[in-house]
């Protein structure tokens, strides 16, 4: 049997038939795959949501966190954690304009960008610069929030404390 | 002095570290870690409703020809399936959407193993344009987010080298039965019944179908025989029995395939050629890959 084995692999290599560049399950249905596309990253969200007790959408804490979220300027975290207007003009000042003018419409909220790593929540574009740079004395200055990549919805990238009421400069 | 321009399109690799390879501590980890990538569950029974196993082998099967054609790394098949294998265990994921998940998959584990990794638009050439580069992105993000961004799997090929250096073999050998255990584990991926085991144990059963079936065991029976499997055992802290059953579940569904590919071959002459067709060799030759060409069996 095994004999057989050694003079046979090289068959394995082989185990389609036809061209690799195949259709394998016929059409995709375009509009339910939008649909469902959106939806799944909604039920992301909210997952990341509640497992974090915070509102990526509107940047803030949710009431019933079990986290105690606090500010941390935008200068103070590597350029890549960095995103809304500061990640943006380092790539593409261009595509970031076109983001913030879409939200001020108010009702768009995921704009259609070129490229994967664009934030998908322009309102943060939106927010002062210049309060990035001051570091609040206390977390209940929300509108001094620095802003956030994408990659962050999933995971934490604001500074969290637990238990503690706050703990600066670490 | 001879003036070499070493700026080839091949690609540059390190060698084996003995650091990592020589150390048990690295084994014992990869032992340790490798249960945590595993699919949640046999999900054909749980969670699928609309795809069935032998679609699974279907697009695994266009995977792995898609990875042969486009010369990859050996690992991202099987770390490609390990990603659908997760997603598919979570998400209830409709028929013809499932092409779609298999080249999400390549193109996230080719992305994480290789240094010219497959591109969105090529995948989706390999679709016969069924999706789009921006259908593939989005959905890469959502694949992304259900596998909570844990990408660095332990898959069977991270076991080759630990095991393989742990065994009296002939040196001159080695090149060969690499190539078959690699063979073996893209084999057990495209199972859906290997799926739920440890990615060591695979390793494991490949590498001792491959010394078999190579007749490495029968040139010095007192050093091998059954004690090939225990040796075997020993290393990934297997059972005897489970690897045993386990490699012989290998070798089982090897030979399934050698049938059904014959099977397949004997109707693509008749279609082709008529029944009187000739030239199984020239066929033989045509659709055999390079690189399987070139092992001396």
């Amino acid at each position: 049997m095994c004999r057989m084995m050694a003079t046979n692999v090289r068959i394995l290599r082989r185990l389609g038939s036809g061209p690799t560049r195949r259709n394998l399950f016929g059409p995709v249905d375009r509009e339910q795959l939008r649909v469902e596309y959106q939806a799944a990253l909604q039920k992301d969200l909210e997952e990341a949501s509640r497992r974090w007790g915070f509102d990526f959408l509107s940047d803030e804490p949710l009431e019933s966190s079990d986290f105690q979220w606090e500010c941390v300027p935008g200068t103070k975290v590597p350029l890549l954690y960095r995103s809304g207007k500061q990640g943006l003009d380092q790539r593409g000042r261009q595509t970031f304009r076109e983001a913030s003018v879409s939200t001020s419409g108010g009702s768009v909220k995921s704009p259609p960008c070129d490229k994967e790593n664009i934030p998908r929540t322009p309102e943060r574009c939106l927010l002062n610069l210049k309060n990035l740079e001051i570091t609040p004395e206390r977390r209940e200055n929300t509108g001094l929030k620095r802003k956030q990549t994408n990659i962050t919805d999933f995971y934490q990238a604001k500074r969290r404390v637990v238990g503690t009421p706050r703990k600066s400069g670490e | 002095m001879e003036l070499l321009c070493l700026e080839m399109d091949t690609i540059i690799r390190a060698r084996p570290d003995p650091n990592l390879l020589c150390d048990d501590r690295v084994l014992q980890s990869l032992l340790t870690i490798e249960e945590r990538f595993l699919p949640q569950y046999s999900y054909f029974k749980v969670v699928q409703k609309d795809i069935q196993p032998f679609m699974r082998r279907m697009v695994a099967t266009w995977m792995l020809e898609v990875c042969e054609e486009q010369k990859c790394e050996e690992e991202v098949f099987p770390l490609a399936m390990n990603y659908l294998d997760r997603f598919l265990a979570v998400v209830p994921t409709k028929k013809c959407n499932l092409q779609l998940l298999g080249a999400v998959c390549m193109f996230l584990a080719s992305k994480l193993k290789e240094t010219r990794p497959l591109t969105a638009e090529k995948l989706c050439i390999y679709t016969d344009n069924s999706i789009r580069p921006q259908e593939l992105l989005e959905w890469e993000l959502v694949v992304l987010g259900k596998l909570k961004w844990n990408l660095a799997a332990v898959t069977p090929n991270d076991f080759i080298e630990h095991i393989v250096r742990r065994l009296p073999l002939p040196e001159d050998k080695l090149a060969l039965i690499r190539k078959h255990v690699q063979t073996f584990i893209a084999l057990c991926a495209t199972d859906f019944r290997f799926a739920m085991y440890p990615p060591s144990m695979i390793a494991t059963g490949s590498v001792g179908a491959a010394i078999c079936g190579l007749q490495l065991d029968s040139a010095d029976q007192s050093q091998w025989g059954d004690s090939l499997t225990d040796l075997l055992a020993k290393i990934t802290n297997t059972e005897v029995d489970v690897l045993k059953e386990c490699q012989e579940q290998i070798e089982r569904v090897l030979v399934s395939n050698l049938r059904e590919g014959r099977q397949q071959q004997q109707q693509q002459q008749q279609t082709q050629r008529g029944p009187s067709g000739k030239g199984l060799d020239e066929l033989d030759q045509s659709s055999t890959p390079t690189d399987v060409r070139d092992v001396n069996l």
